[in-house]
């Protein structure tokens, strides 16, 4: 093969090697690696069918980060990290320019649309779902915050506190 | 011109070709060998990623910039005395660089290395044809030892970071600069003797425009290539430096194949033409890697690894052949390969700086999901969701180890099923992110690889 031949055969086989390259990678899912996108939090997501308290109450926490979330323009993931202590959720007012009352604000639209999801979803009767709406409703805004912090520890001691009450209270939930 | 011309010295004792070839190898390591001991640096000197680029781009600017000074110098001092003195200057700043604690003496020092560091390697290219005893010869040993250097270096520097200490990259160059010059002092004593310095400051005849052109992009694509490559496995992947230096060792291992091809190709251009669409196609494949897998870090090392030999050995030879005198137009092609490493990182830094920090906050956002999102138990995700955090405040601006916040598992078998699976889905999202966070930078360094094409190409209607 004549010297001009063979740089022309170094040429195209460096072409081809990178084409197979990039596109094997790309075929593999190279252009999509990434970490997933979040969600849309004003996007209603069914609740399934939570079996027990626990489950209720997780679906309860979601529904309400995603309402809360929803109201104040941001993804709920956002939310649950500001929502961790006092000072991620100073981070987070500076960052979007939102006042304190407006979280809380956020925080008790998004628990009324936990209440109505589970009452939609059959996991709280409307016999119940109406005392804990006005319940919400007229919890100060400057105490919501002490809310979820009860809240936080209470399902943090769940076991020790409700003790024989939970057997009860899943009987009483439908 | 023949092909001894240019040698300055009548009948002095010639330096072995080894020491000279060292000489180049050594200095043009410089430019890469601390590559890998920069999140050590980072973390030592606790400066910011910016800042630590610095401690490579300021080597490789001062190179730029003093490239074809020191040839001159070379020229009008007697090539001998420049590389003795080069190698000496170097020497002294490699102990400062060793002894710095601090990232502004280190990156001053690394200033005053690459000055003695670019005196030598141009005034060793007028002492390599008569030692060697032709042109070509010897600009193909001056080429091949540099390629060789530069692309060892980070392997080389991620061994001693991890055995013994960042400071050990240059202070074990010391010695090898000393025994380098020892037989380059015999030429210079000659020099001094004999008053002779036959360089006879001749014309100095015009760079090669193009081939400078097309080495300064490619080596902004190769830079960026090791530079990148490095901190992802070290600081995205968690790699020790030692594994690193093992990962990117293809890269070399592969130019040496890659060198092998040059007899069996004799256009130059044909070769710089591949070379340049290997490098950009193993960027390309870095830029779309389908996982976090070392593994896959290997079929675009091969590429670029076989591209660099190619495409750095046939634009120098192109740049230096047939023009005099050589340590001119090698201080050109310094000059050019240094621009274009120091521009490269330039540009790349704040891009993928800002990509980290973006895809940090992606993948901290995809990981809460994955918690919100799981089977744990709350009151289990609750105190899980606590020592989470608690790593990202500890490693803060870095991608966490979050193994540890798993710890003890449950002992119910169920319940230690769903952290599993969530602690490997965390560890999903964040590999994402950090693998994602480099992928617009090889991106963009593959596009540099491509453009070095077209003055290739252009080329063509003159004298590749």
């Amino acid at each position: 093969m004549s010297g001009e031949r063979r740089g022309h055969a170094l040429v195209g086989i460096a072409v081809v090697a990178s084409l197979v390259l990039v596109g094997v990678y790309l075929a593999a899912g190279g252009a999509s690696y990434a970490p997933a996108k979040t969600a849309d939090p004003c996007k209603h997501r069914p609740w399934g069918n939570p079996e027990g308290l626990e489950q209720i109450a997780q679906q309860f926490t979601l529904s309400a980060l995603n309402g809360a979330a929803c109201q104040l323009g941001v993804s709920r993931e956002e939310l649950a990290q500001a929502l961790a202590s006092d000072e991620a959720r100073e981070k987070f007012a500076d960052r979007y320019d939102i006042s304190e009352e407006e979280i809380a604000k956020a925080v008790r639209a998004g628990l009324l649309r936990a209440v109505n999801d589970a009452e939609k979803a059959g996991a709280l009767s409307p016999l119940v779902a109406g005392p804990i709406r006005d319940t919400i409703r007229s919890v100060p805004l400057d105490e919501v915050f002490q809310l979820l912090e009860s809240a936080r520890s209470l399902l943090n001691s769940a076991e020790g506190f409700l003790g024989p009450a939970q057997d009860f209270l899943e009987e009483f939930l439908p | 011109m023949s092909e001894a011309e240019g040698f300055a010295v009548s009948e002095p004792r010639r330096p072995g070709m080894t020491a000279l070839a060292v000489a180049v190898g050594l200095v043009l390591a410089d430019a890469s060998v601390v590559v890998l001991a920069l999140p050590q640096i980072y973390r030592d000197l606790d400066t910011s990623v910016a800042g630590v680029t610095w401690v490579l781009v300021s080597f490789n600017i001062v190179m730029a910039c003093a490239a074809v000074p020191a040839a001159h110098l070379a020229r009008r001092a007697g090539p001998g005395r420049a590389a003795a003195i080069g190698l000496a200057v170097f020497a002294g700043a490699c102990l400062a660089c060793g002894a710095s604690s601090e990232l502004s003496t280190l990156i001053a020092a690394r200033c005053i290395q690459a000055l003695g560091g670019a005196t030598a390697v141009t005034a060793v290219l007028e002492l390599l044809p008569a030692t060697v005893g032709s042109e070509r010869r010897a600009v193909s040993i001056w080429a091949i030892a540099g390629a060789t250097g530069a692309a060892l270096g980070p392997a080389v520097g991620g061994l001693l970071t991890e055995l013994v200490s960042w400071q050990s990259i240059f202070l074990l160059q010391v010695p090898v600069a000393i025994l380098a010059g020892i037989p380059i002092l015999a030429v210079a004593r000659h020099e001094a003797a004999t008053g002779v310095i036959e360089s006879e400051l001749r014309k100095t005849g015009r760079p090669h425009v193009l081939a400078n052109i097309a080495l300064a992009m490619i080596s902004a694509a190769i830079a960026a290539a090791l530079f990148l490559l490095v901190l992802l496995l070290i600081e995205g992947w968690r790699l020790t430096p030692i594994g690193a230096a093992i990962v990117v060792s293809v890269m070399p291992l592969a130019a040496l194949l890659g060198s092998r091809l040059e007899p069996a190709v004799p256009s130059s251009r044909a070769r710089a033409a591949a070379g340049a669409i290997l490098v950009a196609g193993g960027l390309g494949g870095l830029a779309l890697l389908p996982k976090a897998e070392v593994v896959l870090t290997i079929p675009p090392q091969i590429l670029v690894g076989i591209g660099l030999a190619l495409v750095l050995s046939a634009l120098t030879e192109t740049a230096l052949l047939g023009r005099a005198p050589q340590a001119i137009h090698g201080g050109w092609t310094i000059s050019a390969r240094h621009a274009g490493v120091a521009i490269g990182l330039l540009i790349l830094t704040p891009v993928f700086t800002s990509d980290i920090a973006t895809q940090r906050e992606d993948a901290i956002d995809a990981a809460t999901a994955v918690v919100l999102d799981s089977k744990v138990a709350p009151v289990e995700k609750i105190a899980l969701a606590q020592r989470i955090e608690d790593r990202l405040a500890e490693e803060k601006g870095k991608v966490p180890t979050i193994g540890p916040a798993f710890e003890p598992l449950p002992e119910d078998p169920e319940e230690r099923a769903a952290v599993l699976q969530l602690k490997s889905d965390l560890q999903d999202q964040l590999d994402r992110g950090a693998t994602h966070a480099f992928s617009p930078s090889f991106g963009i360094a593959a596009l540099l690889g491509l453009l070095a094409l077209v003055p290739i190409g252009f080329a063509r209607k003159l004298d590749l």
